[in-house]
């Protein structure tokens, strides 16, 4: 099955939700899973919906690299408002946010081990039971590993992505902030990579502190990033690419230049 | 590929060991725990300062009152309050900070506070739940709460009124 074709989009926050609604082309929008009640979803992200554009609903608190069972209640939550929205997918994390009862406050990385393996298998196919649409799966930006990887990450993804048959959703900011944090070649990554099951890809700025950059989705799209979507474009271009803004929401011509940027690097239609 | 099917009687999926693991990071991460052997701790460190910044962005969302009240300082405030303390959710982890500092709150931290404890029942530990009804004293006035619906009313005697 291959996905839906998504075009340009951005995530949807309540801080510019009159932006996103005056985008003319719009036809992809992703809304925080965590925030929707499915009973009675945002009438702008109703209005979206009606006018044909597709809104994934995307998980941040599922916890499907934690070593133990994903919440019955959340994947509950998840269904609903892939329901509630006509979601064509929805979207979740390769990352653990809590244990032993505590709440990390963050997406951390799972170790690339065969047991960490196991666990998310396990935790996506949980998952995948209770949707009534396909699941993709994004890996996270980490300013560290685990020690004593078993696995190098392109193959730890490749084979979560065989042995459950999730889609990949691909943040090529993620991709940036990792090698450039661990001192490596981005695009090595993306030879790595099943790029065929990207479902879509995830954009986003970030900024340098203490020698590290972090992806705080507060800032505008670096350069780089841009750069790296021609690269993976020049590979295998993905359905969708959806710029992500949650914080120090710049003047709306801000945000469509980023959009008109997107759209340029990936080959895809404006959507402004 | 699949994955080994479950043992009967063991964790199935789930390794004991790596659950282990996983929960020593997130303690050293966020409640003052040792650092695990093998990581880069400063990396560690730096990821944990950025979730406490994360937080108090989000905090600052739900108390915007309380933040506005510290200024350029609110994240270094909260971060610092917050080092060793778990989240328990932007909503309580705002009170909890509210209430620890209540002594020193400004008038519109204080106000935001008043509001919020007219309208819930928050003991601390379990979730708040909505109050029937109740009345809180706020700066230069009452707010008054009946069946959701709240009304501040200004009155000289509201040091005499507080219920």
């Amino acid at each position: 099955m291959n996905p839906p074709e998504l075009g340009v989009g951005i995530g949807w926050r309540p801080e510019i939700a009159g932006f996103v609604a005056a985008l003319p082309g719009l036809r992809f929008t992703e809304v925080i899973a965590e925030s929707v009640h499915p009973a009675h979803p945002a009438p702008a992200l109703l209005e979206l919906r009606g006018r044909g554009a597709a809104v994934v609903p995307h998980g941040v608190r599922l916890s499907l690299g934690g070593a133990e069972p994903v919440a019955a209640e959340r994947v509950a939550h998840l269904a609903a408002c892939a329901e509630a929205l006509g979601a064509p997918l929805v979207s979740e994390h390769v990352a653990f946010v809590r244990a032993g009862g505590i709440e990390a406050g963050h997406l951390l990385p799972v170790p690339r081990t065969r047991a960490a393996l196991d666990a998310l298998t396990a935790n996506i196919r949980r998952t995948q039971d209770g949707l009534p649409v396909p699941l993709a799966v994004e890996p996270i930006a980490a300013l560290f590993d685990w020690p004593d990887a078993e696995y190098e990450e392109g193959d730890f993804l490749t084979e979560l992505v065989e042995r459950t048959g999730a889609f990949l959703l691909l943040d090529v900011a993620n991709v940036y902030a990792n090698a450039r944090n661990r001192g490596a070649d981005p695009a090595a990554l993306l030879d790595r990579l099943p790029l065929d099951r990207v479902a879509y890809c995830h954009v986003a700025g970030g900024a340098e502190a203490g020698g590290r950059y972090h992806d705080t989705h507060t800032a505008p799209v670096p350069r780089e990033v841009l750069e790296l979507i021609g690269e993976l474009c020049a590979r295998h271009r993905p359905p969708g690419f959806l710029l992500e803004r949650d914080g120090r929401y710049p003047p709306a011509a801000e945000l469509t230049a980023e959009l008109d940027a997107i759209a340029a690097a990936a080959g895809l239609a404006a959507v402004t | 590929m699949t994955a080994p099917p479950d043992p009967p009687d063991g964790p199935g999926p789930y390794d004991p060991g790596l659950a282990a693991a996983q929960e020593a990071l997130v303690r050293a991460m966020t409640a003052g725990g040792p650092m695990p052997a093998g990581f880069d701790a400063a990396a560690v460190r730096a990821a944990a300062h950025g979730i406490l910044l994360k937080r108090a962005g989000e905090v600052e969302r739900a108390w915007p009152g309380l933040a506005a009240s510290y200024g350029t300082g609110w994240r270094g405030a909260f971060s610092e309050w917050a080092r060793e303390r778990p989240t328990r959710g932007s909503f309580r982890d705002g009170w909890d900070f509210a209430r620890a500092h209540r002594d020193g709150l400004a008038p519109a931290a204080a106000r935001e506070l008043a509001l919020a404890e007219v309208r819930w029942s928050y003991d601390g530990t379990g979730a708040p739940r909505p109050r029937r009804a109740a009345v809180r004293r706020v700066p230069g006035g009452l707010a008054v709460q009946v069946l959701g619906r709240v009304r501040e009313v200004a009155t000289a005697g509201a040091r005499r009124a507080m219920v």
